[in-house]
Order: structure tokens, then sequence, then C-alpha cells
């Protein structure tokens, strides 16, 4: 109650007490009141009570309103504390890896492996670091080196390094030694905190196109209407044709780590991405070289291409989210007579045409309100090589069944079972229990 | 070692479709929520819905607190180029970045 209706309501309050002792007097005399001595003042001692308690009253009312004023002052004080220390956290979050512009990122990786049928047994480990350098607005380096341990042996690699030059808002060219565009799961699965399996797709990875590329690169994304189109189209060292007769399997396969460039071949590739939808992308890749060997008097073409699609579905009515991914790859290599003199027998003159890809579909309950639950993903996976008719003799499938914990967005623990299949002349049969665990920092 | 093998392998067998069957049963409450919106959604409204898009197609999308505005602005043009974001989207996503948090 503010001061003034207080006031008000005092002389109602007063008026009121009067008013009953007046009434029976206003009715005999209207001009003059005769009150006895005595009730009068009464009343005048009762009105100087009520007055001393009305200044009283106001003085309280005087404080309460200071102490509110001074509430609403420390509201403001704090939060001005609080954007101040958001203001001082974040200068030292910005300053705490030196000078602003620079990321260090990567991933990691422990994996048991236990196959029967007297396969692979063991434990491996990686550790992938990743370097990124915003040198300023145009100019932005990466570079990516591997470690890798598995069984005695630990193997160093430089998985790219590469320098791009951003040119526009539709162009960026890049040089040095990147994840090959064309093929989607190798640039953009493959990391272990990335994959959903704790093994790479048979065909897409390891396989029928290269991981990496060294040479030059461009690439962009053009808004088209209501899609949204990537592109990427590169120019590097061609594989190199595997010849040699004392690796009789290998022959009519492709050497994909030609950084001397023997051969001096040059390979042009890219690949075509379209958002159909914002949750929906399709891609075609391909690479096209000579990989004749040197001293060769013909050409012998190599053509490697890639179709890729990827749904990625955050859904209420599936509380979760779906992924589905699928990907296949073909490598056609001219014909070539691998054994002129014939030693290795019949089969070895001729063109090779393998193909093979994947197929995964993932589901994370991520809406369900069990905390444990939303944190588990149920993959599915089946992907196939198909070679028998090379000199490798094997055609591959598996079916893989994974179930993932996820500790935080970027660290997980897999789990997965594969069972495979296998045909033609050197088949050799082994199912696979997988255990990872994987994080991306 | 054999042995070991063949009981994990048997384990896993057993396990993981159970398992499977028994984590789907339990999440039975049908409450579904909206990602969890952030009052500063409102400073980049485009820019978080892009996003919430993009951010995580390829992979889980980590949480805007998790690195400083210097951070961000390399991994988002680091993501720019690897993922073929066009370049409005990735200035739009940076700017939610900066906004949120
Ligand atoms: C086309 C797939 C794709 C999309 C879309 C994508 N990312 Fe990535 N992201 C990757 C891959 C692949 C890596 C791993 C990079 C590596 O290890 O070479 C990665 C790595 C990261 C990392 C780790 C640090 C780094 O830069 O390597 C962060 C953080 C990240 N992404 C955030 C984002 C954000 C934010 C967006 C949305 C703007 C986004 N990503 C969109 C594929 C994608």
């Amino acid at each position: 109650m503010n001061p003034r209706s207080l006031t008000a309501v005092s002389a109602c309050v007063l008026s009121l007490a009067t008013g009953g002792a007046l009434l029976a007097q206003s009715a005999d005399d209207k001009d003059t009141i005769t009150v006895p001595k005595r009730e009068f003042q009464q009343l005048l001692e009762e009105h100087r009570q009520m007055m001393q308690e009305m200044k009283a009253l106001k003085a309280q009312i005087g404080k309460t309103a200071t102490l509110e004023k001074s509430v609403a002052d420390n509201d403001t004080a704090i939060e001005d504390l609080e954007k101040q220390i958001k203001e001082t956290k974040q200068i030292a979050k910005d300053a705490a890896q030196g000078s602003t512009k620079f990321h260090l990122g990567g991933y990691g990786s422990a994996t048991y492996t236990a196959q029967d049928n007297g396969g692979a047994n063991g434990f491996a480990a990686t550790f992938n670091p990743i370097f990124l350098w915003k040198i300023n607005d145009k100019v932005f380096f990466e570079g990516e080196a591997e470690f890798e341990l598995g069984g005695t042996e630990t193997s160093t690699a430089l998985e790219m390094a590469h320098i791009s030059y951003i040119a526009n808002d539709y162009l960026t060219v890049s040089a040095g030694k990147f994840l090959n565009p064309a093929n989607y799961f190798v640039e953009r699965q493959h990391m272990a905190w990335v994959n959903k399996l704790p093994d790479k797709p048979l065909a897409v990875y390891d396989g029928l196109m290269p991981e990496t590329e060294v040479g030059f690169q461009a690439r962009g994304a053009v808004p088209v209407g209501p899609f949204k189109i990537g592109y990427a189209a590169y120019v590097a060292n061609a594989p190199q044709l595997k010849t040699d007769l004392s690796s009789p399997a290998d022959l009519g396969s492709l050497e994909y780590n030609n950084f001397d460039n023997v051969g001096r071949h040059i390979s042009t590739g890219g690949r075509v991405g379209i958002h159909l939808l914002p949750e929906f992308e399709i891609g075609y890749g391909a690479q096209y070289a000579d990989v004749a060997p040197v001293g060769y008097g013909h050409s012998v073409k190599s053509f490697l291409q890639s179709v890729d699609a990827s749904y990625v579905r955050d859904s209420i009515a599936l509380k979760g989210v779906l992924n589905a991914k699928v990907q296949w790859v073909w490598s056609h290599i001219d014909r070539f007579d691998y054994d002129p003199a014939g030693g290795l027998g019949d089969g070895f003159d001729r063109a090779m045409k393998r193909n093979g890809g994947y197929a995964q579909i993932a589901y994370r309950p991520t809406h369900c309100d069990m905390a444990f639950v939303k944190n588990v993903e149920f993959v599915f996976r089946y992907d196939l090589i198909q070679q028998a008719n090379t000199p490798v003799g094997v055609d591959e499938r598996r079916s893989t069944v994974g179930l993932d914990y996820w500790i935080g967005p970027s660290t997980v623990v897999k789990t997965a079972y594969e069972f495979d299949h296998q045909s033609g002349a050197n088949a050799s049969r082994h199912n696979t229990l997988l255990i990872q665990l994987a994080t991306g920092f | 070692m054999q042995s070991i093998e063949r009981t994990l392998s048997n384990l896993a067998k057993v396990l993981l479709p159970v398992l499977a069957f028994g984590l789907v049963v339990g999440c039975t409450t049908p409450k579904a929520k909206a990602p969890a919106g952030k009052s500063t959604t409102a400073a980049a409204p485009q820019g978080a819905t892009l996003w919430a898009q993009n951010c995580g197609f390829c992979h889980n999308s980590r949480s805007p607190d998790s690195l400083g505005n210097a951070q961000w602005d390399v991994v988002t043009v680091h993501m720019r180029l690897r993922a073929n974001l066009t370049a409005d989207d990735a200035r739009q996503i940076s700017a939610f970045l900066r906004s949120s948090h």
C-alpha cells in the first residue's frame, strides 16, 4: 500500500469512528455539534494516537520501498556480474589455446577383435591428432597424423595435410594430401567416433577406391532453389597398377599410395552431392586415370565409381534418430596381360572388374526419457565385395549387428558381431566379435 | 584362448539381441521432447535451425558450450569445407554458435 492510499484509508477510518457519535447530534442541530468534554478529549486522544500510528506506518513503508529498490538494484548488479563472468570465461576459453585461430582435434580408439576359425585375435589402438589452423579468413590448413598399434607394430602415417584457399562463397581450392572426396565413407564417415561400427565396410575402405589423394582440389556448395549442391573435383597422382608377379593375388589391383607418381599419370575425379531434403543426400563420385606401367606402349584405363545416399531423421514419432546409409563402388581396369610368359597359368590377361558396398541402418532412441536407453544405438550393416573373378578369388558378404553406448556426443563403446560368408577359390570364412572404445576430441 | 573366444562370441550372439529387445521394450514412456531449445536460439533463429539440420547429419552434434568462439570459428570453416556447406549456411550457424554460450 502506498502512503497516499494509507492517508485516504485512515481518513475514512477516522470519519467512521467520529461519524457514529456525531450522527445523533446532527439530527438536532445542523450547524453546531455539542459533544461532552470527556468524549471530545477521548476522540482527540484517539486521533493523536492514529496520527502517530500512521506516521510509524509511513516510515515503515518508506523503509520497505528502499529495501525493494535495493533488492532490484542488487538483481541488476548480479545480472551484470553474471554477464561479466560469462564474458571473462569466454575470453579465458578463447585465450586457452594460444592465438585464437588454432584447434587441435582428432580421435583415438582401442579395439578388441576375436575371430573364429583361427582368424585374428587381439587388441589394436589408434590415435589420430588433427591440426586445424585458420590462418586468416581465406586460408585454412588441415593436417592429420595417424599412429596405429596393431600386433607388435606401430605404424605412423601422414593421413592428410593440405592448405585451402577460400576464393569466394562457391569455390575453395586446396593443395596437398587430402581425403578422397569421391569416396563418401572415407571422407565423411570413417573416423572412429563417427563410424557406428568398430570396423569399416568392405569395398569402400581399404578396397576399390583410394582413401587419399595427393594433388589439387576445388570444392564448394551452391544453393539451387530448395536444394543444396556440393561438389568436389580433383587432379592427383594416379594410382599404380600392381604387376609384380611375386604376389599373384595382388595382380590387377591398384596401389593408391603412389606418392612418387610412378608412371607420371594423373587421375581426375570428384563427387557431386545433392541434399534433396535437409535430411537426405545422394551423391555420385568417380575417378578416372591411365594406370599403364612405365614403358608400356598403350594406355590402361581405370575407372572407379561410387554412388552414395544418406538419410538421417530425428523423429518424434520414432522417438529417436534413424540413420541410414548406402554406398556402392565399382572398379574397372582395362585389359592388361600381367603374365605374358604364362608362368602363372590362365586368367592373367584380362580386364579387372570388382564391385561392392554397404547398407547400414542405425537407430538411437534419443527421445526416450530413460537416460540409459537414449544413449544406446542399434546398428545393422550388410557389406560385400565381389572379386571372385580376379586374382584375389573371393566374394565376401557380411552381416553385422552392433550395439553402441554413447558416453558423450563423441565418445562411444561399440560392440558388434559379424557373420561372415565367403565364396570363391580362396575363400576362408571368419565370424568376428569386435569391441571398441572410441573418442573424438 | 579358443574357448574364451567361443564363449565370448556365443555370449555376444545371445546377449546382443536380448539386450536390444530389453531396451526397446524398456523405453515405453512416450513423452517426446523437442530438442532442448536454448533461450539464445532467438538471437539467431535461422542459424539454430541450420545447426540442428546440418551438424547432426554425419555425427552427433556437440553442445555449443563445448568450445569457445575462437574454436568454433576454426571448426565451422573446417566443416564448411568438409561437408560442402553453403557459405551462407556456415555464416548463420557460426552466428548461432556465437550467440549460444
Ligand atoms: C558431411 C558430414 C559432416 C557434417 C554435415 C558436419 N560434420 Fe563435423 N565432422 C565431420 C567429420 C568427417 C569430422 C572428422 C574430421 C576428421 O577427423 O578429419 C568432423 C569433425 C567435427 C568436429 C571435431 C573437430 C574437427 O573440426 O575435426 C566438430 C566439433 C564438428 N565436426 C562439428 C560440426 C558442426 C558444428 C557441424 C555443422 C556446421 C558439422 N560438424 C557438420 C563430418 C561432418
